[in-house]
């Protein structure tokens, strides 16, 4: 539940708001993740009005108010602000017309002026409302940057998460969030993460325990957030198991929606982890500049078993 | 096997680090998936960052979520050492 008073105290520095009226409405609940200008509306067309959007008023709004006879004004102010409109704000700091701020403290919406101008005030507050709004989990992992990709390793408790991202910080890789990573969905086609507050850049290691790993190997080693480009799973071997050989099935995960692709990564004695996410990613690199090394050596062998038909 | 449980942090100082310790020390031999809610935030209870992460203060309130073949008795250790106030 995102309240208007939460908006306030978030971003209200970052948008310039100033709490002119209703403050008792601080608690109205802001439904959707959208501002509008009345336009219409304050013409009396109140047909499909989205009510539920918080109203902007920019310069011709307020002159249009201006020009208006008192009585039609309040009338007109009225309808609007019988919506369940969470708050109303003034662009470029004019100053709100008295009924306007006497209706607002009656339907208590609390009433902002702000100094920017009303497009750069709308694409703004729609960017942060979106951010606000967007989709987000947390899940047990640690997502780390190898080169360049983040790389999310999941896997059960004690399989060696923390120390494969270790032995990938020591080469000079980054870490973003190791046990916990919280997740969140970014205009509706990629996954960010980031760490908790209070736990960001620490790492508990087995017989070692908590470390803080930009102290320890510096600035240079750490991240706040990071797109989440591949999921890793690491899984104690199985002999029963048959893991992929060759790579040219391609597996996805999907995480809030979004389709990730996905790699089960055995871990037995004699196998170097580190290496093997290393590859992984660059594997993925290599990928996304359009070769696919399994790809690539099928279609060799299958060129060659051609030319070998038509030479018998 | 799936239970839940409703428990309140009776510790002076909240769930620190040692509480912390003690639960994942406890939970180590456990088959089971523990999980522990607090303020919306759902975490794995088998990872001390994670509980540290809670930042969980005293009186507050957890909801244990215990899910596996010993889930019975593994609910029962956690709620005496919640009791117990971690033996501090």
């Amino acid at each position: 539940m995102y309240l208007v008073e939460d908006l306030y105290k978030q971003h209200g520095e970052r948008l310039g708001l100033e709490l002119v009226a209703g403050k008792s409405g601080m608690k109205r609940r802001i439904k959707v993740p959208e501002a509008h200008r009345p336009g219409l509306a304050l013409a009396g067309y109140l047909k499909s009005h989205a009510g539920k959007r918080i109203t902007i008023f920019g310069k011709v709004e307020i002159e249009y108010l201006r020009d208006l006879a008192p009585p039609v004004r309040v009338k007109c102010l009225n309808d609007i602000l019988s919506t369940p409109t969470p708050a109303v704000i003034v662009a470029r700091r004019y100053r709100p017309p008295k009924e306007l701020m006497s209706l607002c403290e009656k339907h208590a919406i609390p009433l902002f002026r702000a100094s920017m101008t009303t497009m750069n005030l709308l694409s703004k507050l729609t960017l942060l409302l979106t951010e606000e709004f967007a989709p987000s989990m947390s899940c047990h992992g640690t997502l780390v940057e190898v080169f360049g990709v983040g790389v999310l390793i999941q896997g059960d408790s004690s399989v060696g998460k923390s120390e494969a991202a270790l032995g990938l910080i020591e080469r000079g890789h980054r870490l973003i969030s190791d046990d916990i990573v919280k997740v969140k969905k970014r205009e509706s086609s990629y996954l960010e993460g980031f760490g908790a507050e209070l736990t960001r850049h620490h790492m508990e290691i087995r017989g070692i325990g908590i470390i803080n790993v930009a102290h320890l190997y510096g600035a240079v080693c750490v991240r706040d957030n990071k797109s989440i480009d591949i999921v890793v799973k690491l899984e104690t071997w199985d002999d029963q198991n048959f893991y992929d050989r060759v790579g040219l099935d391609e597996k996805y995960c999907d995480m809030l929606g979004v389709k990730l692709p996905f790699h089960i990564l055995p871990v037995k004695p004699g196998r170097d982890v580190v290496l093997l996410l290393e590859t992984i990613a660059l594997n993925h690199r290599l990928k996304g500049m359009g070769y696919n090394s399994a790809k690539e050596f099928n279609a060799k062998l299958l060129n060659m078993i051609a030319t070998k038909t038509k030479r018998n | 096997m799936k239970l839940i449980q409703k428990v309140q942090v009776k510790n002076m100082m909240g769930l620190h680090t040692r509480p912390a310790t003690a639960i994942v020390k406890m939970l180590q031999n456990s088959k089971c998936d523990v999980s522990f809610t607090y303020k919306k935030a759902t975490i794995n209870a088998k990872s001390i960052l994670s509980i540290l992460m809670l930042a969980a203060r005293k009186n507050s309130k957890i909801t244990i979520t215990v899910e596996g073949s010993d889930a019975d008795a593994t609910m029962e250790k956690l709620l005496i050492a919640f009791e117990n106030e971690f033996g501090e």
